[in-house]
């Protein structure tokens, strides 16, 4: 990102007692300045000088996550302050660019919650990965004494494996501070074997603050193969929040985003009157912050439907076609906005199948949202219809930029996005996505290569009694 | 709204009365239901639990009353096993929901004492989730807990895995954990009345009820021989505060990383060991929002100016009911206080807590004459 990579992560600065800015190192400065401030004058960036003041008043030093305005951009920091005899002294590192509006997946606390959701047993550690937490359970469940485990090294517990290259994705993920899964082990003298994954806990600081776990049993009577193939683990009480929560959580949501929406649309549109241009245009980043949680809430609604162990469709003749031209129409808009043409199936197109009606319509909106999503301005989106050994596939092919060999499995995972950077979307569209085309005794894959677009397969069983009359 | 006439020509003259009753009954009910949201929506922000807190308060006694209930429901089954009347077992068999709705329909769970135990306890864990983390300098430092459960001294070291266990068991996702660890009485109280509850969603026959009931209550007692206080997290977490016996001057910093460790009934239990009084005490007092007997308290515990500005900080970072610029504003005042004096105001918290609470209902009471 621009000549700045070579900086230094850290920039110091130095405030006065009434905030003037008294030195400041060329990053902050430059900050500052574009922020309209300058040497001698107050902070211009009031998010840090609040801080600064806070620590001041209080006494001590602070560490907190700060997003602020760049520009045009918003960058996220992490700043410290700190009171020292007459200044505060700032600690200023991150400099992340930060996307307009950002999907929770990228919050690590709540993306533990979902990680841990289908877990067997749960542990956490601190920073310097000794186990502070086990689920109480797992020790009589997998034959291990938990409470002389707890306070040690997590390499007593586990026994770790180094993945296909050579390396222990947990050591990489500390030093990353990043999200980690796929780490297998054996559960140490139980001749059991584990996966393990887990988010990063992080202070305010943005210090790499210890894991918040999960363990899945690879064999045993409590079998739960993480391949997606296989039949999922049941969940456990979903995403960490209570069942009565997550039941009412599309009641509960649902209409007042609806509200938020709404009303911010009409502010947008000027409606009760005329308003200042920058005004609507809050409003209107109301309103599509809005509609990206109103998403996340029907994702997290379908996604805990999807992974009930009793969760059946309802498969009713259909045709596919019909389907596909219906999920591109209800993209025009959006494709028009975004200059990208839609090629839909032509009219007289016919391709009879068994599924559900609204799961395979969301499953193709889905996948020609995305299309679009990732496609170029000017460029054009490919819905292709084919016949192949018993089923109907639906191929949805784009121009974007693709998807590298080694991403086109981790995108059917929860909560992965391949460009974290990318803005909007909660990481489940996906997944679920698979899940439902797999629940209607069809699938969902993909194939492309980086820089060649994005081909994605949508495949439901042919229905062959309507074979006499279509053919 | 409704303008289409209604045909009411099969209609009966008992079934109208029956009508009329139901719908003077569906008037009381909506009057009833009226008063219930009024009050809802009238009690003040800071008091009312929020969405969250009542879905896991909730949560939290239906897990408890249904891990009471499987305990008595299987103890009580293998007494009549071995008795030779297990064609009574049958009647043991558990109906969904019926014991849990049937404590809550008949206002024994409105017990202040059960209840102040359990909100207190959500709050706990609430704040516990809501703190920020705060790694250490040295990334190879092991978090409080985890130093001491390799202390060579054998008490802190077993009282600090204690506590890592009995967090681990509360947090824990159930399964074999002791269903309770509520305090002794109430877990004495909680016990008898599902054992009750249990024997009158039962169905029984006249003839077998002394068999049943002879059973429910011999399991009863044997899960409540079973139950141990001192497994509680609360007794754990202030026994290892009192092997700690930490010196004065080291407080501030225990508290300190506690917090930081997200450990607060540890923090609780040490301030409570502080400062001699309670544990509920001490959790009444961080757990207040408006914060006042906290700083207090901080104060006679002697603790400088950084510590009590962190763990302020800390707290009003954690609970969005808390409001760090006041608390900012305050601070001065706060070190004002003088410690003897703040141990004074400390000294009625340290009385029996019996007393104490018949010294507020007293002055709650009024003068009736």
């Amino acid at each position: 990102m621009r000549a700045a990579e070579s900086l230094p992560v850290t920039a110091i600065g130095r405030l006065d007692t009434a905030g003037r800015l008294l030195d400041a190192e060329m990053r902050l400065a430059d900050l500052n300045e574009r922020a309209g401030g300058r040497i001698g004058a107050p902070l211009a960036i009031p998010q840090i000088a609040a801080l600064a003041r806070l620590a001041q008043r209080l006494g001590i030093a602070i560490s907190r996550n700060v997003v602020a305005a760049d520009g045009e951009d918003d960058i996220e920091l992490w700043v410290r302050a700190e009171p020292e005899t007459g200044s505060v002294r700032l600690e200023v590192s991150g400099w992340q660019a930060r996307p307009g509006w950002r999907g929770p997946a990228n919050d690590p606390d709540r993306n533990g919650d979902f990680l841990r959701s289908a877990a067997d047993w749960l542990w956490e550690t601190d920073a310097s990965l000794r186990i502070t937490f086990i689920s109480d359970d797992a020790g009589t469940r997998y034959g291990f004494d938990v409470a002389t485990m707890l306070g040690q090294p997590i390499t007593r517990l586990f026994s770790l494996e180094q993945d296909g290259s050579g390396n222990l994705p947990i050591l990489n993920a500390v030093a990353a501070q990043a999200r980690f899964q796929g780490q297998e082990a054996e559960l140490r003298g139980t001749g059991r074997g584990v996966r393990l994954e887990a988010a990063p806990r992080n202070d305010p600081a943005g210090r790499f603050a210890g894991f918040v776990g999960a363990a899945y049993m690879l064999e045993g009577d409590d079998v739960a193969l993480p391949e997606p193939d296989a039949p999922l683990p049941t969940p456990g009480p979903f995403g960490g929040f209570p069942d009565s929560f997550s039941q009412r959580l599309d009641r509960a949501l649902r209409e007042p985003l609806g509200r938020i929406i709404a009303n911010a649309d009409s502010i947008s549109a000027q409606t009760e009157g005329p308003l200042k241009p920058d005004y609507a245009e809050y409003a209107g980043d109301i309103a599509s912050a809005g509609r990206h949680l109103l998403g996340l809430v029907e994702d997290l609604v379908d996604l805990q439907a999807i992974e009930r162990p009793d969760f059946t469709i309802a498969p009713e003749p259909l045709d596919l076609a019909d389907v596909a031209r219906r999920a591109a129409g209800l993209l025009t808009v959006r494709a028009q906005q975004s200059d990208v043409r839609v090629d839909k199936p032509a009219l007289d197109e016919r391709l009879p199948v068994t599924g559900e009606f609204r799961r395979a319509l969301q499953v193709l909106v889905n996948l020609i949202g995305n299309a679009v999503r990732y496609s170029p301005a000017g460029g054009m989106v490919w819905i292709r219809l084919e016949r192949e050994d018993g089923f109907g596939h639906v191929i949805v092919a784009d121009q974007g930029k693709g998807i590298a060999p080694e991403d086109q499995t981790r995108i059917f995972d929860k909560f992965t996005r391949v460009d974290p950077a990318e803005p909007g979307g909660s990481g489940l569209g996906l997944y679920i996505a698979r899940r439902l085309a797999r629940a209607m005794g069809g699938d969902l894959t993909v194939d492309s290569a980086p820089g060649m677009g994005a081909r994605f397969v949508f495949t439901l069983p042919l229905r062959l009694e309507a074979f006499g009359d279509d053919e | 709204m409704s303008d289409r006439p209604h045909d009411t020509r099969h209609g009966s003259a008992t079934g109208a009365g029956k009508l009329l009753a139901r719908a003077v009954a569906t008037e009381a009910r909506a009057a009833r239901n009226l008063k219930l949201a009024v009050d809802d929506f009238f009690l003040p922000e800071a008091v009312r639990l929020g969405e969250r807190l009542r879905s896991e308060l909730a949560l939290m006694v239906e897990k408890l009353t249904g891990g009471i209930e499987m305990g008595i429901r299987e103890g009580a089954r293998r007494l009549l096993a071995a008795r030779g009347e297990a064609s009574l077992a049958a009647t043991l068999d558990r109906i969904d929901g019926a014991v849990h709705r049937r404590l809550t329909e008949s206002g024994l769970l409105r017990d202040a004492e059960l209840m102040a135990e359990l909100i207190a306890r959500v709050r706990q864990e609430a704040l516990a989730a809501a703190l920020p983390m705060h790694a250490p300098d040295d990334p190879e430092q092991p978090s409080l807990l985890n130093r001491f459960a390799q202390h060579p001294d054998r008490m802190l070291a077993n009282g600090a895995v204690a506590l890592l266990m009995a967090e681990s068991r509360r947090r824990g996702t159930g399964g074999s954990g002791q269903a309770g660890d509520l305090p002794a009485e109430l877990q004495h109280r909680l016990t008898w009345w599902v054992a009750a509850a249990i024997r009158e969603t039962a169905a029984v026959s006249a003839a077998d009820g002394a068999a049943v009931d002879r059973v429910l209550s011999e399991s009863a007692l044997r899960n409540l021989a079973a139950y141990d206080e001192g497994d509680r997290l609360e007794d754990a977490a202030l026994r290892f505060a009192a092997a700690l016996d930490a010196p004065p001057e080291e407080l501030a910093a225990l508290l300190i990383e506690a917090l930081g460790d997200g450990r607060v009934v540890l923090f609780i239990a040490v301030l409570a060991h502080g400062l001699g009084v309670s544990f509920s005490a001490a959790r009444d007092l961080v757990l207040d929002p408006a914060g006042e007997g906290l700083w207090v308290a901080l104060r006679a515990l002697d603790l400088p100016r950084g510590a009590v500005a962190q763990i302020g900080y800390a707290l009003c970072e954690a609970d969005a009911r808390r409001d760090l610029d006041q608390f900012a504003e305050r601070l001065d005042e706060i070190m004002a206080l003088d410690p003897i004096e703040a141990g004074r105001a400390m000294a009625t918290l340290k009385l029996h807590p019996d007393y104490r609470a018949a010294i507020l209902a007293l002055a709650s009471s009024g003068n009736m004459t």
